[in-house]
């Protein structure tokens, strides 16, 4: 009886974890071969280098580097506002905060992360925007410097709870033998506890950078939704994924415009594994110093 | 006779509760001063608050003077005192990095050597002295996390003598370790008497007799005595040191 209830839990799990590969493997198939037919009709380096994304023209232009420009362009900002808030937000949290400061701190950033991006873009909208046209004195603050601001806040709660995780889960003991070789409390900080947490630190930006890439409707709310390419960060720009939640409605199912779509999940998806596969570079050469 | 380290009542407390009560105790300059004792008997807390490591920790409180050289230790500045008094611990603790920098990350940030070439003689000379440059010195630049629990610890010992310190305090150093690795270190910490002052704590009543010079035992959080090795383990005063030591109880 025990060893037939074994097996068949056993077996629960294998199922459900063969699931979930398959999903992935049926997902990434699926993108593959709608994404791929589009390209037998048009050219790939052409797809991602025209400047000009005119789906529904008479003549139509599948040019999606301007959405690439959108898409890096509001990643590198939100990152530069995330990475730094975030990490010394964990390192307070974790090192430097007495306790009840930081069990109250560690509970609202929690509580941050389970905000709704809707609501987040919307609370952007009607704030961030404004008051950055009126310091920037531009036409519009529906812009990327708008959409780096509110993307880099949604980043901050992923890589405050998962650095701090890997902060605190460094030996005390590396912290005391630093500290007995007579080295202050930053630098301890600094060259022990930080790079011993640098792989799970890494980890936390990765997935706040996988976050803000795939960000759609706040995205789409608060950046102007204009495709073309952006001259500086303060022009409205688009990103690939609300380009494929704006328009995915309005394609006919099999259709060029249609296609094309899917082939700009592919290009987000190799751009996404390209960011994984360089960070994973990172981590081994980190694990061998 | 010199008087390295002068200890006057000093009191200990975690949480108010008092793990060592009016402690005076002197350490002779270049001895080992072993440092014996059951658990919870205050030995750690005595030895951790000779640094002030202990005074990192948020609940604990002291009463009580401590003189290193005739100037007080609680007056001076923490991270100076902690080159000069260093600490080795049960556990071998190497840094996170390479070997070579774990030996010169103190030095360096100190601003005990500046140039390469230095630094280079500081490291080999300290892996000689902790007689582990023969093992490592082909791989001095590899993780110090991939040697073994025994090169670990002398690793921190090299580590340790690269900073140049007055006081070495070994806190159960050997604790970790198989008997052939013991040996060594404690082989190293003879050596190191010369140039050193010692102060050991240790489960081991064995390895107190081997290498000490005096031997204080410590009970509940008192001094209970302190006196010559060879005395205390011979013919000692007390009659809870004597039931400690012949091991019929603790």
């Amino acid at each position: 009886m025990r060893k037939s209830l074994d097996y068949i839990i056993e077996t629960i799990i294998f199922i459900c974890g063969m699931l979930s590969i398959i999903f992935v493997v049926l997902i990434f198939s699926f993108l593959l071969k709608e994404g791929l037919s589009f390209f037998k009709d048009f050219s790939f380096i052409k797809f991602i280098t025209n400047q000009f994304w005119y789906p529904n023209s008479k003549i139509p232009s599948f040019g999606i580097l301007p959405l690439i420009c959108g898409s890096v362009l509001v990643t590198l900002g939100a990152c530069l506002i995330a990475v730094p808030i975030g990490v010394m937000t964990a390192l307070f949290i974790s090192e430097i905060a007495p306790k009840g400061v930081r069990d109250i701190l560690k509970s609202l950033v929690e509580l941050m992360a389970a905000i709704p991006s809707v609501v987040i873009g919307f609370v952007g909208m009607v704030t961030i925007v404004p008051v950055v046209k009126n310091i920037f004195n531009l036409p519009t603050g529906l812009s990327a410097f708008s959409g780096s601001i509110m993307l880099g806040f949604m980043a901050v709660p992923t890589i405050v709870t998962i650095s701090e995780d890997a902060i605190r889960s460094v030996p005390g003991q590396y912290k005391e033998g630093a500290l007995a070789l007579g080295a202050t409390k930053w630098q301890t900080l600094r060259r022990i506890v930080l790079k011993a947490a640098m792989p799970g630190i890494i980890a936390a930006i990765m997935l706040g950078i996988g976050r803000v890439i795939g960000e759609t409707m706040a995205v789409m709310m608060i950046t102007g939704n204009a495709a073309h390419v952006p001259h500086s960060i303060f022009d409205p720009i688009r990103t690939m994924t609300s380009t494929i939640a704006a328009e995915m409605g309005e394609t006919v199912r099999g259709g060029m415009h249609y296609k094309s779509l899917f082939a700009i999940g592919l290009v987000l998806f190799l751009i996404t594994f390209i960011v994984n596969f360089i960070a994973d570079l990172f981590l081994g050469k980190n694990k061998n110093l | 006779m010199v008087d390295k380290i002068q200890i006057k009542n000093l009191s200990c407390y975690y949480n108010k509760k008092c793990v060592l009560e009016s402690l005076t105790i002197n350490v002779v300059k270049n001895e080992i001063l072993s440092v014996i004792g059951p658990a919870n008997s205050g030995k750690t807390t005595f030895l951790r608050t000779l640094n002030r490591m202990s005074d990192l920790e948020v609940s604990f409180k002291r009463t009580g003077d401590v003189f290193l050289n005739e100037e007080n230790i609680f007056y001076m500045n923490m991270e100076f005192l902690r080159k000069r008094v260093s600490m080795l611990f049960a556990m071998p603790i190497p840094l996170p990095m390479s070997i070579y920098n774990n030996i010169i990350y103190a030095p360096k940030r100190l601003g005990l050597v500046n140039k390469k070439s230095d630094m280079d003689i500081l490291v080999e000379q300290s892996l000689k002295d902790a007689s582990l440059w023969n093992d490592v010195k082909d791989r001095l630049h590899t993780s110090a996390m991939k040697m073994s629990g025994g090169q670990q610890q002398r690793l921190c010992i090299a580590r340790i003598l690269a900073i140049d310190p007055e006081v070495i305090l070994f806190d159960e150093p050997c604790s970790g370790l198989d008997p052939i690795s013991t040996a060594k270190v404690e082989e190293s910490m003879l050596e190191l008497k010369r140039k050193y002052t010692i102060l050991l704590v240790t489960n081991n009543v064995k390895q107190a007799s081997r290498v000490s010079d005096r031997t204080a035992f410590f009970l509940m959080g008192k001094l209970i005595e302190v006196d010559k090795t060879e005395k205390l383990f011979i013919s000692p005063k007390e009659k809870q040191t004597e039931d400690y030591i012949t091991g019929r109880f603790g």
